[in-house]
């Protein structure tokens, strides 16, 4: 068991609890939760009566959420298995005079006939049980090699140099998102999206010029709620945030450090999804660093890690053309970085 | 300015839910003055029968101007059977199939709808997602409409009848992040303007008595359970978990169920049932409580278990409730359990360690302190208000149930 980490959190570091820095303390209930689910392993082999291990169970699931369906292919194989038995011993309770005493002598009478039935159901159980383990096994091995063969996740770049402002390319952006998102709201989908929006320097300078925009970013943020109220921030994954959009349903979308740190079956999708947010006449605005700037001394620590390079320039015709979207690709004086554009025609006759 | 809230049930009498929800928010929001607030609302108190038990007609209630309409139906009983038949894969069931089972599952309230219709307030706010009352409201309102979905896991959520009401609201009000999660793998609302809110914890307001002494329990240590006792809300799993620990653990342990009563449980020399309390008695059992437990699966806030926060008494929830185990994952105020061997062990260890308690209390009231005191969210909401009634209105919501 550990010890107490109360002897180290005097109150101001418990005002702060669960908001800030990890804590001794946030350490401590880490370390209670892991004893707790090592106790609970340990205790696996329960010394609880099937039967009434399985009315718990199926208690517990009863009136569980649609989507929860435990942990895993491993949990459910525990309720699996206390359900694998099959108890021949009829319960005679009875509110009725007498009737436990005909309950009893009907379960007597029976017992041969009932003993047989679910023994066999029982044998039958426990051999679709240790089929299933034997999956739950296999599966196991198999999600452990695909583990280590996956690419890390996607990951935002932070180039400072590039994300503020007065970046060459920033005033460009902001100048074509207020015609498309005017443009775009008088046809109800005027919202523009800016991924990863950080503490939402973009977001605000498009807010400033009348344009509705939000943003999302899947870093812890250092905003505090009323602050990100104020600006719609939120803490999500790019992509699963984009899966959640509505089709067609943005004036446009900006990516910015986020395409080039993706891997590359990743960043094909979250192209996808982010071309597909876009309606009629909105945009799809990529921001990246170029090749040159990933190789440079001065790259940022995320070159390293990203098991991809970015595309060149001239890629992007191809992979966002696929998508209905024409594009056009401004690239930095110095070669270190290039904006890609990318409309989606206009609806005919709109 | 002014914010009407729509909901079925609306006053003191309404107990738990997003209703009583919704009215802790109306009754703040018009207490600091810058809105004026009214509420569209039924005559009914009981959300299984919809029964006009109240009077149809105006009135105020803590400065909220009430309007009442009766309804034309409540819960069908072909409600019951429909409802057997789309749960089992509600997003198969046909959008026609689902618009029946809104209008049977009530309270259908057509004049309800036509005053939503004919309002002049400023933005409609409607709570929760499921009921008629907001399905027909939101497709007839001419004002901006901010959703409070109040949504759970649960089988209605899946109906492709709620597909425009999520997607056409103007902007959507969450309680939890773990809601918008949930919403956002079930309905495409990634780009609608939205907030995290939450709801504050009212002051305790105990009477002064010891725990125990209310609850009968006299000395004995106890856990406690506030909310209605219900098969659903996880009561009768509860009772028998902690029927089957005080088996193997005997003990002066006793559990305590606080709220109305619902669901049949078995007679327990442990476990005692107080039926509905009022305030100060509530706030005497959980302060004394060793534990507070929120059994639920079904929760997409739980404000009982920031009350037991709001008191420093650590809690233990339900693994499977995303809320509630967000909560305790981001104040490191309390465990949770997915099984009767983890309630066992889980429980056990509270009980055996007064540093373990004190610490996950201490964390739990920090939390309710920093994230969940009303005049802040009156605040963020207040402002975030605002902010849908000056953008534009989005595509509106297209009518998804006729009314009948």
């Amino acid at each position: 068991m550990v010890h107490a980490a109360e002897d180290h959190a005097d109150e101001d570091h418990a005002a702060n609890a669960g908001t800030d820095a990890r804590t001794v303390e946030d350490d401590y209930v880490e370390q209670v939760r892991r004893e707790i689910a090592e106790e609970v392993q340990r205790r696996a082999a329960t010394d609880l009566p099937p039967r009434l291990e399985r009315e718990l169970d199926e208690m517990f699931m009863r009136h569980s959420p649609l989507g929860s369906g435990g942990t895993g292919l491993t949990d459910i194989l525990r309720h699996v298995d206390a359900a694998v038995f099959i108890d021949p011993m009829v319960p005679v309770e009875s509110r009725r005079p007498g009737g436990v005493a005909v309950k009893r002598g009907l379960r007597s009478l029976t017992f041969w006939y009932q003993r047989f039935v679910t023994h066999q159901v029982s044998t039958f159980a426990a051999a679709v049980g240790r089929a299933l383990h034997v999956v739950d096994a296999q599966l196991t091995g198999v999600r452990a090699r695909l583990d280590a063969l996956a690419p890390p996740p996607s990951v935002v770049i932070e180039a400072s140099w590039a994300h503020r402002l007065d970046a060459w390319w920033v005033g460009t952006v902001l100048e074509e998102l207020a015609g498309t998102a005017r443009a775009a709201t008088s046809g109800g989908a005027g919202r523009v999206l800016h991924a990863a929006c950080g503490d939402g320097w973009l977001v605000r300078a498009l807010l400033e010029r009348g344009v509705d925009a939000y943003g999302v970013d899947p870093r812890p943020r250092a905003l505090t709620d009323e602050e990100a109220d104020a600006l719609d921030l939120r803490e999500e994954g790019v992509a699963d945030h984009l899966e959640a959009v509505d089709p067609g349903s943005l004036a446009a979308v900006v990516l910015s450090g986020v395409v080039e740190g993706a891997p590359l079956g990743d960043r094909h999708r979250l192209l996808v999804r982010a071309a597909r947010a876009v309606g009629p006449g909105g945009v799809l605005v990529v921001h990246s660093l170029s090749r040159a700037a990933w190789e440079a001394d001065d790259a940022p620590l995320q070159a390293d890690l990203v098991p991809a390079r970015p595309y060149r320039p001239a890629t992007w015709g191809t992979v966002l053309g696929e998508e209905g979207l024409t594009v056009t690709v401004d690239e930095a004086a110095d070669g270190r970085d290039y904006l890609v554009r990318a409309r989606r025609r206009p609806t005919p006759g709109a | 300015m002014k914010l009407a809230f729509v909901t079925p049930r609306y006053g003191r009498d309404v107990m738990g839910g997003a209703e009583a929800a919704a009215r802790q928010l109306a009754t703040h929001l018009s207490a600091a003055g810058r809105w004026s607030v009214e509420v569209f609302t039924t005559c009914a108190l009981d959300h299984i029968t919809w029964e006009d038990v109240l009077s149809p007609g105006d009135s105020v209630d803590e400065g909220v101007t009430v309007h009442r309409f009766a309804s034309a139906a409540g819960r069908s009983p072909a409600f019951y059977e429909l409802d057997a038949r789309i749960r089992v894969a509600p997003r198969q069931a046909e959008v026609a199939l689902a618009r029946r089972w809104v209008e049977l599952n009530g309270p259908v309230a057509p004049a309800l709808v036509d005053a939503v219709a004919a309002s002049d307030a400023d933005v409609l706010a409607f709570y929760p997602y499921l009921y008629y009352p907001t399905v027909m409201g939101m497709a007839a309102a001419r004002a901006p409409a901010v959703l409070h979905p109040a949504a759970h896991d649960e089988p209605a959520l899946y109906l492709r009848v709620y597909d425009p009401v999520f997607e056409g609201a103007d902007a959507i009000c969450y309680h939890t992040a773990a809601e918008r999660r949930l919403l956002q793998r079930v309905h495409r609302v990634g780009q609608v303007p939205q907030i995290v809110l939450g709801l504050g914890v009212a002051e305790v307001a105990a009477g002064g008595r010891p725990g125990g002494e209310v609850a009968g329990v006299g000395d004995h240590p106890y856990v406690v359970s506030v909310g209605r006792v219900d098969e659903h809300k996880g009561s009768a799993m509860l009772a028998a978990f902690f029927g089957t620990y005080k088996e193997r653990h005997p003990g002066p342990l006793k559990l305590v169920m606080v709220g109305p009563v619902a669901a049949t449980i078995a007679p327990h020399d442990d476990i005692v049932l107080t039926g509905a309390v009022d305030e100060a008695d509530k706030w005497d059992l959980v302060r004394d409580a060793t534990v507070a437990i929120s059994p639920s699966a079904m929760e997409s806030f739980s404000l009982v278990v920031l009350e037991a926060w709001e008191q420093s008494v650590p809690v233990m929830v339900n693994a499977l409730c995303e809320p509630t185990r967000d909560h305790c994952r981001h104040s490191g105020g309390g465990l949770w359990f997915g099984s009767y061997p983890e309630f066992e062990v889980v429980l056990e260890r509270l009980c055996a360690d007064d540093t373990l308690r004190r610490t996950l209390a201490r964390r739990g009231h920090a939390y309710v302190q920093r994230y969940f005191q009303w005049p802040r969210l009156i605040e963020r909401y207040s402002r975030f208000l605002t902010s849908v009634c000056e953008r534009p209105r989005r595509g509106g919501v297209e009518v998804p149930v006729r009314s009948r």
